[in-house]
């Protein structure tokens, strides 16, 4: 029974975890900048895409495919960003979702057309590969992956937003742009950081997350539904709201899995809207009040 | 123009197209039907989308619902189809008045995301039940008798089309008629300012409730045509997939104005048939590259952009 | 008169260019040729289609066939019942082909049996299928067909306790019970059958469980690609192996995945119909004849499955000299029998559905790095046993 609960844990935590590191990004975008960002995906879609093709094509060392993958994955948010999406961020929610689906759409065919239209693994290191025994039960190494990163990213996150100039910045451009730009602030360049960083954070997160999602031309829509899930039960815009709903949501799936294999999904979707029917703006409110 | 002529003027908007579209497509009458069916459907979720201002990637929750009802009823009730379009419109609307309850209250984010969850519990609900519903091989089997008892259904799909239009007609006109209401005005009023209206002691949260079931009432008569004209109902019926699509038509036409909702099904639907067959693989580019230039250039959407091309004829005239 | 005479020189010209007046038969091919599926479907059946014409040229001189390809991505009945439709009314095809989901077989079923259109399932796969529509033909399999012998496959093995988990949806729950019915006639024990949900992306947990109940196998069927590729992961991840639960599998090696497996898959047992390591003449010139066309493409169930279908459809043109004859058409392919690459199979005479080897393949890595489907045991001339419940 003890046993049972501690893999139930373990398992709920870690897929958490990759939840977390997928989901991220979103928060940026999403919950931050208000930008309904369909398009998070295709966004962690390429950071996959490009880590296999550094790792299959060019032999980079895993570690490194993974920071520049999150760089490609940025500058193309970055050209985009200045390109198509500052255009809406003024205009109403629905056209922020057109938008994107179309980038989605665009995402899918232009991947597909390159990578082809099965999946693309990454190849993992020698080190992370295999299990790792944990003395009671064994689990995969490269679940250490996301547990890291995801780790990492929320304080790299926190300090980023809360404590440099470039977060008091960006707090103040989506409080208040006017005000913020009247205060000398260049509200443009600030956005397009964010979206990008919003972007990196994708990227990382695909190619942490690989292992259980893995990268094809459909993964920007297959686990929208996944993503946006973890940010509306989290609380738009709060990045500990986000990390607690995604070990939440993680955990309550395996716990279905374990105890009540056929409706782990039902489990699911039924805590998501318990959750948005008590706590309509997600766990966590965002910390500073518009 | 009068009122009278300009009412007279959009009722028969529908027919001619319709007369216009089986002239040109002769030989395409069940791929027209279900532009029609797609239409009715984009129609009911314009009055969520338009009117109550609620963004909504569960509106086939009650389309399926409709669908799964029409059909279970046709296989072990009655096959008739005028009472089984009754039976969807009535399932259609349940499930939208139990999910309003738990709806209405929230709005942006959250409301997607409810009603996502709802959407996918009541697909995995669905697909579990195989003994009834057939799970993910389809529900199948249907055979409708004749409409009216006289006329048959054929396979080319000549009456499921005329059938599919005349409804999708009937429920225009209404829909016209309401939206001028002050039904349809307060529906309006509390997108446009929730707060105000309720200070003036409107009830918002049964108001909303009203509108969300008349469209799930609508979305479940389209279900129930899909079912009886298909004869094969599956689970793509309702997924959110699905949802995502009739949306993106309906944000494409343009939002809150009927007539976008018939536009953007019409001209998504035409688009994605040819541009699928002029290129099985690729037509997806062209669909996303054309859903961001809406976004850009036709900001309301393309209802708006042809209303505003009009105009612009219209003046050119008159200097 | 000068006019005439032009005229007719012209006609003349016209017809002694073109070396007989050809015929030309139209057959309407409905598969995901974008998509989700169109790595695993869309585009084998097209390679399949093309493979065989470009080995067998036209059904006869005077007879020329085209292939019109329409894209439907996913479950869509009423989609599908359109495209059908429309395929037979516009553009005048004879005959129909294609069909990756049951749902949509089954909506086109009614225009095949109302507008007699001999149609081959490439491979929707509910034995329920076929018998939808009288002018129905299958060259693909059904789920029991492959899973029965695997079964079998598993006691000979000295396997007697097995957990089953399979996709939760129609094929998988069709796999789950005929498995479960074979083995437990021949005396094994399933301790646990478990459907998990086809959005399932972590399947660390039911591995997890599925050890603490120490089988002596699992029996898995799983659609392909993305699923197929967590799934074989998390078993060699999830210590599976070291534990001794054998991998009882079905279509999760196939071609079009084997290689993105990689070394995770080196040493799982499974049961299908194809292996592209298939040791014939006709395997060899199919794959050759391939490789040609598609230096990419992978020889994959789906693609033989097409391969087989056109030869279906061409048989069924040479009976019938090109002419619309719906009935004369069936009766030509129903009892026939030919040498695929897969190996012997036969069109059932009654049943229309197809008769097959299944094989039981281990995944062995080549010299050149390459993984291939070994084939190591062969359950001759299968039927699909679901349609005798």
């Amino acid at each position: 029974m003890l046993s049972l609960i501690a893999s139930i844990l373990i398992d709920g935590i870690s897929y958490g975890l990759v939840l977390f590191m997928v989901s991220v990004g979103l928060t940026v975008t999403l919950g931050l900048m208000r930008f309904v960002n369909l398009a998070h995906g295709t966004f962690a879609m390429v950071g996959g895409y490009a880590a296999a093709t550094f790792v299959t094509a060019l032999g980079l060392p895993y570690v490194l495919a993974l920071i520049l993958a999150a760089a490609v994955a940025g500058i193309i948010a970055f050209g985009l960003e200045i390109a198509l999406v500052r255009r809406v961020y003024a205009r109403p929610e629905l056209d922020q979702v057109l938008l994107t689906i179309g980038l989605v759409f665009m995402g899918i065919a232009l991947s597909g057309m390159i990578f082809g239209n099965s999946l693309v693994p990454i190849r993992l290191p020698e080190f992370l590969r295999g299990s790792t025994d944990l003395g009671f039960r064994s689990m995969p190494t490269q679940r250490f992956v996301p547990l890291v990163l995801g780790l990492l990213s929320l304080a790299g996150i926190w300090l980023l937003f809360e404590r440099t100039r470039f977060g008091v910045k960006l707090r103040a451009t989506v409080d208040n742009p006017r005000a913020a730009g009247e205060l000398g602030i260049n509200t443009r360049r600030v956005y397009a950081a964010a979206f990008a960083i919003g972007a990196a954070l994708a990227g990382l997160g695909g190619v942490a997350g690989a292992e259980l999602l893995p990268v094809e031309p459909y993964y920007p829509l297959k686990y929208l539904v996944l993503f946006l899930a973890v940010v509306a039960v989290g609380g738009p815009g709060n990045m500990a709201g986000s990390f607690v709903a995604a070990i939440l949501l993680g955990t309550v799936e395996t716990a279905g899995k374990y105890l009540a294999p056929e409706f782990a999904t039902i489990a699911l979707y039924a805590l998501m809207l318990i959750v948005l029917s008590w706590r309509p703006e997600g766990l966590f409110q965002r910390s500073s009040k518009t | 123009m009068t009122n009278t002529q300009r009412t007279l003027g959009a009722a028969a908007v529908i027919p001619i197209v319709a007369v216009a579209l089986v002239v040109i497509f002769p030989n395409q009458q069940a791929f027209l039907a279900q532009i029609a069916i797609t239409a009715l459907l984009v129609l009911s979720l314009d009055l969520v989308v338009g009117f109550a201002g609620l963004a909504t990637l569960g509106h086939a929750a009650m389309y399926g619902a409709g669908a799964y009802a029409a059909a279970l009823y046709s296989l072990h009730v009655w096959a008739e189809p005028l009472t089984g379009l009754v039976v969807g419109i009535l399932a259609g609307g349940l499930v939208a008045l139990v999910s309003a309850l738990m709806l209405m209250r929230a709005h942006g984010l959250t409301f997607l995301m409810m009603t996502v969850a709802i959407t996918q519990i009541i697909y995995e609900i669905v697909n579990k039940s195989r003994a009834v519903t057939g799970g993910d091989d389809g529900l199948y089997g249907i055979m409708m008798q004749p409409l009216f008892g006289r006329f048959e259904f054929d396979f080319y799909g000549r009456l499921a089309f005329w059938y599919a239009a005349v409804v999708l007609w009937l429920v225009f006109l209404l829909l016209r008629h309401i939206a001028a209401s002050p039904f349809g005005l307060t529906a309006r009023a509390v997108r446009d300012d929730g707060g105000r209206v309720s200070s003036l002691g409107g009830g918002i949260f049964a108001h909303r409730v009203a509108l969300y079931t008349l469209s799930g009432g609508i979305a479940g008569l389209a279900g129930a045509l899909s079912a009886q004209t298909v004869q094969v109902v599956g689970l793509n019926t309702l997924s959110v997939t699905y949802s995502a699509e009739i949306l993106v038509m309906l944000v494409m036409g343009g939002t809150g104005r009927l007539w976008g909702a018939l536009l953007g099904a019409l001209v998504f639907m035409m688009i994605h048939h040819y541009a699928a067959e002029v290129d099985p693989v690729r037509w997806m580019l062209f669909i996303g590259a054309m859903l961001v230039m809406i976004v850009l250039f036709l900001p309301k959407g393309l209802f708006g952009g042809l209303e505003a091309a009009v105009n612009r004829l219209r003046e050119g005239a008159r200097t | 008169m000068k006019l005439t005479k032009l005229l007719l020189a012209a006609a003349v010209a016209a017809i002694s260019t073109a070396p007989l007046m050809a015929e030309t038969v139209k057959v309407g091919v409905i598969g995901p040729f974008s998509g989700p599926f169109s790595g695993s479907f869309g585009e084998p059946f097209r390679q399949g289609v093309e493979t065989y014409v470009a080995m067998n040229g036209q059904p006869t001189e005077d007879i020329e066939v085209e292939f019109i390809y329409r894209d439907l991505q996913a479950p869509d009945p009423g989609r599908a019942r359109a495209l059908a439709q429309e395929l037979v009314a516009r553009d005048g095809v004879q005959y129909l082909a294609g069909f990756v989901f049951t749902p949509n077989a089954i909506a086109a079923a009614g225009i095949s049996a109302q507008a007699k259109i001999p149609t081959v399932i490439f491979n929707a796969s509910a034995s329920a299928v076929v018998s939808q529509s009288p002018y129905y033909v299958r060259t693909s399999n059904t789920l029991p067909q492959v899973s029965v012998p695997t079964a079998q496959n598993a006691l000979e093995k000295g396997y007697r306790t097995v957990v089953t988990a399979v996709s939760d949806y129609g094929p998988g729950v069709d796999a789950e019970t005929s498995f479960v019915k074979a083995f437990e006639a021949g005396g094994g024990e399933v301790l646990e059958t478990i459907r998990m949900p086809l959005s399932t992306t972590d399947f660390g947990p039911y591995l997890q469980s599925i050890q603490l109940q120490e089988p002596d196998a699992l029996f898995v069927f799983l659609p392909y690609g993305p699923p197929t590729y967590s799934f074989v992961n998390a078993y060699r991840n999830n210590g599976l192996d070291d534990a001794g639960i054998a991998f009882v599998g079905t279509s999760e090696t196939q071609e079009v995945d084997l290689q993105s497996l990689g070394e995770a898959a080196i040493g799982l047992e499974t049961g299908y119909f194809y292996s592209a390591a298939h040791e014939s003449p006709e395997n060899e010139a199919f794959k050759e004849k391939l490789a040609e066309l598609f230096p990419d493409a992978e020889p994959n169930p789906a693609t033989v499955s097409a391969f087989d279908g056109t030869h279906a459809l061409y048989e069924m043109i040479r009976a019938t000299e090109g002419q619309p004859d719906p009935d004369a058409a069936i009766a030509a392919i129903s009892g026939a029998s030919w040498e695929s690459p897969r190996g012997p199979i036969t069109i059932d005479a009654e049943t229309r559905d197809i008769i097959q080897n299944v094989y039981i393949r281990v995944v062995e890595q080549e010299e050149n790095g390459r993984l291939v489907n070994r084939e190591i045991k062969t359950y001759e001339a299968q039927p699909d046993y679901g349609v005798q419940d």
